[in-house]
C-alpha cells in the first residue's frame, strides 16, 4: 500500500551517500537564496532539472511528481507578477523550482533504509541527553507501516456498513468510529511489544 | 514514555497517513475541496493531546521527509517540504501540540455536553488554524516571494473550510472523548 517514492538506479546520484546528498541540498537552498541573479540561478535550474530527469524516470513519471508543486508555484509566480519586477519573479520562480527539483531528486535516489540509517545518526544527540531513543524512532515508523493496511481496511469496512444502512458516507460518520476502533487496539500492540521486550524495559 | 503511548502516537499517524487515502469531498459554497487528512491536526491534539499529538505529526512528517507518498493524492518527499507549502507541514506538529494544550485545558470529564463541544471547537480553531496559518503564511511568504499581505488575503478563502473541517472534528473528538477518553490520561 505505502511504496516509497524510491526509484531503482544505479546513476553516480544513486551510489552518493545519503549525508552527502542532504547536506547538498542544505547548502543549495542557502547558496539560492542568497543569490539574485539570473546568471547563477538559471543554470542551476537547468542542473536540477537535468539531474531530476536523467535519474531513469519516464517524463511522465517524474512530471507527476512535482507537477502540483510547479503548478502552485507558477500560481504564486503570476501573482507575483502584478506586485513585483520581472526580473526579481524570475529569479524566485528558477530558485524555487531548482529547489523543489533537487529535493526530488534526492528523495528519488534515497531509500527508506538509507533515511533511517542517517534518522538514528541525527537522533543520537536527543538520545544522550535521554530525550528520544533512536530505536523508539524506528519502532514507532514501523508500526506505521505495519497498521495503515489495516486501518484503510477498517475504513472500507464502516464504509460498507453505512452501505449496507444506506447511509451516506461523510467524513463525520466515519471518521468517529475509525478512530475509536483504531486506538482501543493500543493497548494489546503495547502490551504484545513490552512481552516481546523490544524496548528492554 | 510508555509504550502505550509510543504505540497511540505511531497508530495516530497511521490514521492520519489512512485519511489522506479518503477521497475528498467538494462542497458547492467552499472554492476547495475538503481533504480528510488536514482535518488530522485538529483530531490530534483534540483526541490524544498536546505532546502525543505533536509527536504523531512529527513522524508523520518524518514519513514525508524519507519519501513516503502519505500526503493526501499520493505526495511526499522533500520536495514538497522545498516547495512553498512546505511551512504548513512543518507546522503541524506545533498546531497539533496548541491544539491539544486549549484541549487539556478546557476539557473536562462530567462537564456539560456544550462545554465540551465549544472547548474542542475553540482548541481547533486556535490550533488549527490561527497558529497554522502564523507558520504557513509566513513561511510561503519568505520562499515564494509573495508579500506577507497578498498571501495573507489569498489564503483567506481557505478559511470557511477550515471552520467547516474545525466543526467536524469537533464532533468527531467528542465522539472519541464520549467513547473512548485519551485526553486525560497525559503523556
Amino acid at each position: 500500500m505505502l511504496t516509497s517514492l524510491y526509484v531503482e538506479g544505479r546513476s553516480w546520484f544513486h551510489r552518493l551517500p545519503v549525508r552527502a546528498k542532504l547536506l547538498a541540498l542544505l547548502v543549495l537552498s542557502l547558496a539560492l537564496f542568497a543569490t539574485q541573479s539570473l546568471y547563477l540561478l538559471a543554470p542551476a535550474f537547468l542542473l536540477c532539472g537535468w539531474l531530476y530527469f536523467s535519474l531513469g524516470l519516464t517524463f511522465r513519471q517524474a512530471l507527476a511528481r512535482i507537477g502540483f508543486l510547479f503548478f502552485t508555484i507558477l500560481v504564486l509566480a503570476a501573482i507575483n507578477l502584478f506586485l513585483l519586477p520581472v526580473a526579481e519573479v524570475a529569479a524566485l520562480l528558477l530558485r524555487l523550482m531548482a529547489l523543489v527539483l533537487f529535493a526530488a531528486a534526492v528523495t528519488a535516489t534515497t531509500t527508506i533504509g538509507a533515511f533511517m540509517d542517517e534518522v538514528t545518526f541525527l537522533v543520537k544527540p536527543f538520545e544522550r541527553l535521554g530525550l528520544l531513543r533512536a530505536a523508539d524512532v524506528s519502532l514507532a515508523l514501523g508500526l506505521v507501516l505495519r497498521f495503515v493496511p489495516d486501518i484503510f481496511a477498517r475504513y472500507e469496512a464502516i464504509r460498507e456498513a453505512h452501505r449496507a444502512r444506506g447511509l451516506p458516507i461523510r467524513p463525520l460518520t466515519i471518521i468517529g468510529p475509525l478512530i475509536i476502533l483504531t486506538l482501543k487496539d493500543a493497548d494489546t500492540i503495547a502490551a504484545a511489544i513490552d512481552a516481546r521486550g523490544f524496548r528492554r524495559q | 514514555m510508555n509504550t502505550r503511548d509510543l504505540v497511540l502516537i505511531a497508530l495516530f499517524a497511521a490514521i492520519v497517513v489512512v485519511l489522506g487515502l479518503i477521497p475528498p469531498i467538494t462542497l458547492g459554497f467552499i472554492p476547495v475541496p475538503i481533504t480528510a487528512q488536514s482535518m488530522g491536526v485538529m483530531l490530534a491534539g483534540c483526541i490524544i493531546g498536546a505532546k502525543r499529538g505533536a509527536l504523531a505529526f512529527l513522524l508523520f512528517v518524518l514519513l514525508v521527509a524519507i519519501g513516503l507518498p502519505v500526503l493526501s493524492g499520493g505526495r511526499g518527499g522533500l520536495a514538497v517540504l522545498a516547495g512553498p507549502s512546505g511551512g504548513f507541514i512543518l507546522g503541524w506538529a506545533v498546531a497539533a501540540f496548541v491544539t491539544g494544550l486549549v484541549a487539556e485545558r478546557f476539557v473536562h470529564e462530567g462537564q456539560r455536553e456544550i462545554r465540551q463541544f465549544v472547548g474542542f471547537f475553540l482548541a481547533s480553531v486556535i490550533g488549527g488554524i490561527v497558529v497554522l496559518y502564523a507558520i504557513g503564511v509566513p513561511w510561503l511568504s519568505a520562499v515564494s516571494g509573495t508579500p506577507l499581505l497578498t498571501a495573507a488575503t489569498g489564503s483567506l478563502i481557505f478559511i470557511p473550510g477550515d471552520l467547516l473541517k474545525a466543526a467536524i472534528a469537533t464532533l468527531a473528538a467528542r465522539a472519541v472523548y464520549a467513547g473512548y477518553p485519551l485526553l486525560p490520561a497525559r503523556a
